[in-house]
């Protein structure tokens, strides 16, 4: 297929196809702009991105040989009477620094068990294999069995979480104190590398979060599926534990007393309106706030680390504004306020490229642009000049930030970073009785001076890591760089060969640590560019995506205030091709599918799986049921003291 | 009967009819000028197969393939991806190699896949020789059939064919923890009542 010319006349161009990009494409090109989107890099997403291992091996290669200077090649030629040149950064700034990895797997497989290794071995539910009795000779097994001695209780659990649903073996299971996994070599990752995606950003989807809204609102969220997050722990005097959040967790909760049970569902019910009392410490630490009532040490960690997700010195107004803001998404789809997108997040900006795609939009990637042609007079971008030298017109030009020269920025503002670390490990980070959970886990500064870290743990069934394997994400702000920011976290809740005493917790198979540009610090205005070019930042440091959605519907609002941002796409049941006009009904010809829209949007679902449909139902019910529940006060309480009773009985 | 849904992809060099071939699956009808896709997220037909009905939701590939930039969500869950080529354009018959490929890349493992070659009304001035596509699809294990949208020949057979290969589901049972899509309903839930 010879190369194909582009058209050389759009309404917008877009450079770059990371989330703020993506979502600006499917604005436009959804109400008939004609968009070209280019990306000068051979994947979608940008530093949005999840790769599989072996892509992320490729890329960290890539970014290890970083730049030979560019070549700057003169288009001048190409000016027309009244015109001027503004070059790009062809390469994009080097968003990225201080990459490390480490990789603690054995090269091969450790035992020769040729013929055993195949393809379909591999797949399947068969994770956890039986390891020979040879396997203790390696030494890390040995010095590990001295070592356990002590802690049999959680010996035993482990082992039963492991060796579920096999026969049991007795040799291994008193011999070893992890006998029935067999360790995943480098070489298997690679072999597996296709069943992992791996983020370059973590974030979460919160559930009333703007970006769930804008992928119903728009239909973009048909091609995609979520899971839920399981679970939230808290990593807390060295040890991890769950928090509860839901009414359900609350009662269930084995580490609170009864007396925190009815204190926390009395002040969760409590915060949900803005009282005076709580007025009263505007401006004052949500730390004092949380003493004051009294809570005890537990629930206040529990509130402020893992559930307002703020430091000891954020103000009280604040720390409330986000406990509600968790409180109100949970129950809409889970017991937890976050989704997560089924092969990772690097699928949501594909998704809305796809959603571009559809209405005409034009998709080129390993393609740039070079230089923006301005018109003197009005001071606009008339045209853009591709990277293979054709110039295109287009009325409006949106590009990621990186590719805009700091001479252009108005402000010279250090650029912030963040601290990311990527794991691969070979156990979840607190076994349960389901190996498929999806956990948020905060880590409150391990030391004075050390940032608050997030970190998401994937299982499997996410389909960003190969069975048998685990994927941790660390993310925090950064100090210094990621490896001195986040491995002392890493050495203390994972065993890596710097680890001391971490004898129960998993094994870091392989790691990788990376500085990204914060995003968050860039602001649409800030620079001194023709008023039709726009630019979208990276990824920032919060957790869900609110950051990119803003700025994407601010620069579409600018350009089109009219139009309506990202409406719903029809039905694919809607649409009829029409053999008169030769074209498709689009959805943009009449009110009476919008309508329809309107009235029946769930035509669709229905004939979906039904038990899809009905699993949806049932979420609603309990949904309507937990906030109902928070706002009777009441009845909470009576829950609580039915709920003492049948403890009583328990005990 | 259970509804289960099916995504099938599309793949094929520009102009080799993979659109008409879907016009005439869902909506029985055949254009001259079939413009792009517009606005078609996925097309969907819901056909009986066994006790079982398949409603195929079909992917057409919208203006991202033209330029060699197939998102990998594009495949994501596919369960079964159809290449197709123009019997009368050995050109579109080589790049197949090039489609299985890519879809050993970035498809899911167990994906069924089939090869039509369509305009099959167009005999006088084939340029692919049934035998040689039809062995190729053999050496990949890959259904095959010609087609011909225009004239409505073989395309329901197509997919009855892909239906035919998809292995009847396992587990009726959904697993607990089975991801899901995220739909309308919060806004509904507030008028359930009625
Ligand atoms: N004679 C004949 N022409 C066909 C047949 N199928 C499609 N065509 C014609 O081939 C041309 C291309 O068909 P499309 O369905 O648009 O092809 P496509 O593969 O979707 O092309 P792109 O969307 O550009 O990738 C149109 O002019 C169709 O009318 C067929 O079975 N026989
Ligand atoms: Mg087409």
């Amino acid at each position: 297929m010879a190369a194909e010319e582009l058209p050389s006349e759009f309404d917008v161009v877009i450079l770059g196809t990371g989330l703020a990009e993506s979502v600006v494409a499917a604005a436009f090109s959804r109400v008939g702009q004609r968009v070209l989107h280019l990306d000068r890099r051979s994947y979608y997403a940008g530093n949005w991105a999840s790769f599989t291992f072996n892509a992320l091996l490729t890329w960290i290669q890539e970014h290890h040989e970083e730049s030979q200077p560019e070549e700057v090649q003169d288009w001048s030629s190409l000016l027309e009477e009244g015109e001027e040149l503004i070059y790009l950064s062809t390469r994009g700034s080097s968003s990225i620094t201080n990459l490390q990895v480490f990789c603690y797997a054995s090269e091969e497989d450790e035992e020769e068990e040729a013929p055993n290794t195949t393809e379909e071995d591999q797949g399947g539910d068969d994770e956890v294999k039986e390891t020979p009795e040879t396997e203790s000779a390696d030494s890390n097994e040995e010095e590990k069995k001295q070592k356990a001695g002590g802690t049999p209780a959680e010996e035993e659990e482990e082992q039963a979480s492991q060796t579920e649903g096999e026969e049991p073996t007795t040799s291994a299971g008193q011999s070893q104190s992890e006998p029935t996994r067999k360790k995943i070599s480098f070489a298997q990752l690679v072999k597996e590398g296709r069943r992992f995606n791996i983020d370059l950003v973590s974030k979460l989807m919160y559930s009333r979060g703007s970006l769930v809204d804008l992928l119903i609102k728009s239909n973009v969220s048909r091609y995609a599926e979520f899971k839920n997050v399981t679970r939230i722990l808290t990593y807390r005097d060295g040890k991890v534990e769950q928090v509860p959040c839901s009414r359900a967790d609350v009662f269930a909760s084995r580490q609170l007393s009864v007396v925190e049970k009815r204190k926390l569902m009395r002040f969760l019910t409590s915060c949900v309106e803005e009282t005076e009392e709580q007025r009263a410490y505007n401006g004052r630490p949500y730390l004092e706030f949380l003493c004051d009532q009294k809570l005890g040490d537990n629930l206040q960690h529990f509130l402020l680390h893992s559930i307002a997700m703020v430091t000891e010195d954020t103000p009280t107004e604040e720390g409330l504004a986000s406990t509600r803001h968790f409180l109100r998404c949970l129950g809409r789809y889970g017991n937890t306020p976050f989704l997560f997108p089924v092969y990772g997040l690097g699928e949501i900006p594909q998704c809305f490229c796809r959603m571009c795609a559809v209405f005409g939009g034009i998709y080129c990637l390993r393609h740039s642009v070079s230089c923006l042609l301005l018109d003197k007079d009005t001071n606009r971008c008339k045209a853009v000049i591709d990277s293979r030298g054709q110039r295109i017109s287009c009325s409006h030009f949106v590009v990621e930030d990186g590719f805009i020269g700091a001479d252009w920025k108005r402000e010279a503002t250090p650029t912030r970073y963040l601290s990311r670390a990527v794991l691969i490990t070979d156990s979840s980070i607190l076994p349960s009785d389901s190996d498929q959970q999806v956990s948020m886990v905060t880590v409150p500064p391990i030391a004075a001076g050390c940032p608050a870290v997030k970190m998401v743990e994937l299982c499997p069934s996410t389909m960003t890591c190969m069975p048998g394997t685990y994927l941790v994400h660390l993310t925090c702000q950064s100090a210094g760089s990621a490896y001195q920011d986040l491995s002392p976290v890493v050495t203390r809740m994972f065993r890596t060969p710097e680890s001391h005493d971490q004898e129960s917790s998993p094994t870091v198979l392989w790691c990788l640590y990376f500085n990204m540009a914060d995003g968050s610090g860039l602001e649409g205005e800030g620079h001194d560019l023709p008023n039709n070019v726009f630019l979208c930042s990276g990824p920032d440091a919060g957790l869900g995506h609110e950051h990119a959605v803003r700025q994407a519907q601010a620069i579409f609002q600018k350009i089109l205030p009219e139009e309506e941002f990202c409406p719903p796409a029809p039905n694919p049941e809607d649409i009829v091709y029409d053999g008169d006009n030769n074209s498709p009904s689009t959805p943009g010809d009449g009110e009476t599918l919008e309508g329809e829209e309107e009235e029946t949007p769930e035509g669709e679902e229905k004939v979906e799986g039904e038990e899809k449909e009905e699993k949806v139902e049932g979420e609603v019910a309990k949904e309507e049921k937990v906030e109902g529940e928070v706002e009777k006060e009441e009845k909470v309480e009576g829950e609580v003291e039915k709920e003492e009773q049948s403890l009583q009985t328990e005990e | 009967m259970a509804i289960r849904e099916l995504k099938v992809c599309l793949l094929g060099d520009t102009g080799v009819g993979k659109s008409s071939i879907v016009c005439r699956f869902v909506q029985d009808h055949f254009d001259h000028n079939i413009s792009p896709t517009i606005g078609a997220s996925f097309l969907t037909k819901t056909v009986p197969s066994g006790n079982e009905l398949h409603k195929f939701l079909i992917w057409d590939t919208a203006g991202q393939e033209r330029f060699h930039s197939l998102a990998p969500m594009y495949y994501r869950g596919s369960a079964a991806a159809v290449i197709v080529y123009d019997i009368t354009k050995l050109d579109s018959f080589q790049t197949l190699k090039k489609w299985v490929k890519e879809l050993k890349e970035h498809g899911p493992e167990d994906i069924v896949v089939a090869i039509a070659g369509n305009k099959n009304d167009l005999g006088d001035i084939r340029e692919v020789p049934m035998k040689e596509a039809k062995e190729f699809a053999e050496s990949i294990a890959a259904v095959f059939i010609e087609t011909s949208a225009r004239n409505a020949v073989n395309v329901e057979e197509l997919f009855q064919k892909i239906s035919k290969q998809i292995p009847p589901l396992e587990n009726p049972e959904v697993e607990s923890n089975e991801s899901f899509k995220l739909t309308r309903q919060p806004a509904a839930s507030a008028r359930r009542c009625c």
